[in-house]
């Protein structure tokens, strides 16, 4: 895997590669979500304020 | 602020993006041809409208000024003023805690404009009217599905571990940010913090097993040998969520203030203490500073008869639940002007970072107009044995104008710091007081406290 431009900060190997494990393990809670939010929509449900995004709180 | 004669500001060398400069007087921002297409992104994807418009980004204007360095320059652009910069290690838990949250929102929202922040430095946080602003306009970069987050080790070193440390073993520990000026070792972080908090799923993950994988893979060739398929954009979303719960959770409670019951427990009457405030308050109508810094200012009682009045005020004060308190009545009642700033005055920040020159010290951000020096004076004098002279001198070199208060050897407070110790002070009388600070100073108005053996001065700079 190779990205350009490289970057500026030294992301560190360690934090690189910790980084990704820990963040697979929770995108699967944020794919989980996302499908269930789906699911509920075919039913009519909509998603609940705090679910959708935090623009709303400085509106 | 220290900067070169070029005008480019010492502290803005990391990034290739651009830098800041100051010429004429003004703060310029030069963004340079390698970030054009990022700088397009980002004032084209409606990003940053929404995050001015939150209050989460400062504002900037294109200026038709000359570049610092043609060759590398693609515009310029000149960002509204910061008041006054402070840094983490001057910050409550509170501030720190509110500075860690608004990076990531920021994050969040960036990567909803398909963009996403290439650092995560607590240095690019100022507060501005009392709230968390990030100042640097460079740190955006296009987000590429699979890429990790760049900034993950900073913020954690930055942000977590620190906020981490405050929360759960103690809140003077916000001052290793002084000594590590990229953010605390996780590893120190992780030995220094409880077993405890290894319960805790985002503290285990992002401090505890982070700091351990840095050093089982301090030598892992990432480049080369890096996960195929990288990380998804749900995996990004998730690791943001995570760190924003794992801060939110973190708590600090100031309980057992040095201060705490301060006002409850001088021998100031009520009347005595609305007479000082009614003197301060007459003497700021007429002197009308551009900037007070209040020095010793606990929970800023008396700051806010300045910041009250329009006029940007620090509040500065050695104890960190004083500053939290102060914080959080800012935040609960929307207060503009103030800023309330952890400092212990008999050893203040120092200039630090890179040829000492990245981050000013406490007298490099001043001269302040007006400085406040209430109650103050026996604390230096004879808790910490300075003489009035070298107090005076002190004063002298940080700001142009004094509101001082003179507390006699007789007055309970001060008597409560002899109790302990041998008077060495012969030194410390209203005839001394008076001529160490006539020799730096020139006396406008001097006049006593009613009800008190206390006298206020308004001193005016001979320089």
């Amino acid at each position: 895997m190779h990205f350009t431009p490289l970057p500026y900060l030294d992301p560190g190997s360690g934090s690189f590669i910790i980084q990704l494990v820990i963040a697979a393990l929770l995108g699967i809670g944020v794919a989980v979500r996302a499908s269930w939010s789906k699911i509920r929509g075919w039913f009519g449900i909509k998603p609940k304020e705090d679910e959708t995004d935090d623009d709303g709180e400085t509106k | 602020m220290a900067k070169q004669s070029s005008g480019i500001l010492p502290a803005s060398f990391r990034d290739p993006s651009g830098f800041l400069f100051t010429r004429n007087g003004i703060l310029l921002r030069q963004v340079n041809r390698a970030y054009a297409d990022d700088y397009a992104r980002l004032m084209e994807s409606g990003l940053y409208e929404k995050l001015v418009k939150s209050g989460l980004l400062i504002p900037h204007v294109e200026s038709n000024a000359k570049p610092a360095d043609v060759s590398t320059a693609f515009k310029i652009i000149q960002p509204e003023r910061v008041p006054f910069i402070s840094y983490p290690y001057e910050w409550s838990f509170s501030q720190l805690k509110d500075a860690a949250l608004a990076t990531l929102s920021i994050q969040k929202r960036a990567l909803r404009a398909g963009m996403s922040l290439k650092d995560a430095s607590a240095y690019n946080i100022q507060f501005i009217h009392g709230k968390p602003v990030l100042i640097d306009t460079l740190s955006f970069e296009t987000y590429r599905e699979g890429k990790p987050w760049d900034a993950y080790r900073q913020f954690c070193q930055h942000f977590l571990a620190p906020l981490a440390l405050m929360s759960a073993r103690d809140v003077r520990l916000s001052q290793l940010l002084r000594v590590y000026v990229d953010g605390i070792p996780l590893d120190l972080a992780s030995s220094l913090l409880p077993v405890s908090s290894r319960l805790n799923f985002g503290l285990l993950t992002h401090l505890h097993l982070h700091a351990s994988a840095q050093t089982r893979y301090a030598d892992a060739d990432v480049k080369s040998t890096a996960v195929k398929g990288g990380m998804s954009q749900n995996a990004f979303i998730g690791l943001i969520e995570s760190l924003e719960n794992t801060v939110k959770k973190l708590e600090w409670k100031p309980s057992g203030t040095e201060w705490g019951h301060y006002y409850e427990i001088t021998n100031y009457t009520d009347s005595a203490f609305d007479h000082k405030k009614r003197i301060i308050s007459e003497w700021l109508e007429k002197m009308k500073p551009a900037s007070v810094w209040d020095l010793g200012a606990n929970n800023g009682e008396f700051s806010r008869l300045a910041s009250a009045r329009g006029i940007a005020t620090v509040a500065w004060d050695i104890d960190p639940s004083a500053v939290e308190q102060n914080y959080r009545r800012i935040k609960s009642e929307k207060e503009q002007n103030l800023l309330p700033l952890v400092l212990d005055l008999t050893n203040p920040s120092p200039a630090l970072g890179w040829a000492n020159s990245e981050r000013d010290s406490f007298g490099q951000r001043g001269p302040a107009d007006t400085a406040f020096a209430l109650a103050l004076i026996h604390h230096l004098a004879i808790s910490n044995n300075v003489p009035l002279p070298r107090v005076a001198d002190f004063f002298a070199d940080i700001c142009q104008r004094l509101v001082i208060e003179w507390v006699p050897k007789s007055d309970s407070q001060v008597q409560k710091l002899l109790r302990s110790r041998k008077d060495i002070f012969d030194a410390y009388t209203r005839e001394g007081f008076e001529s160490a600070f006539e020799a730096r100073f020139k006396v406008k108005v001097a006049m006593d406290i009613p009800e008190t053996e206390r006298r206020l001065y308004w001193l005016e700079n001979r320089t």
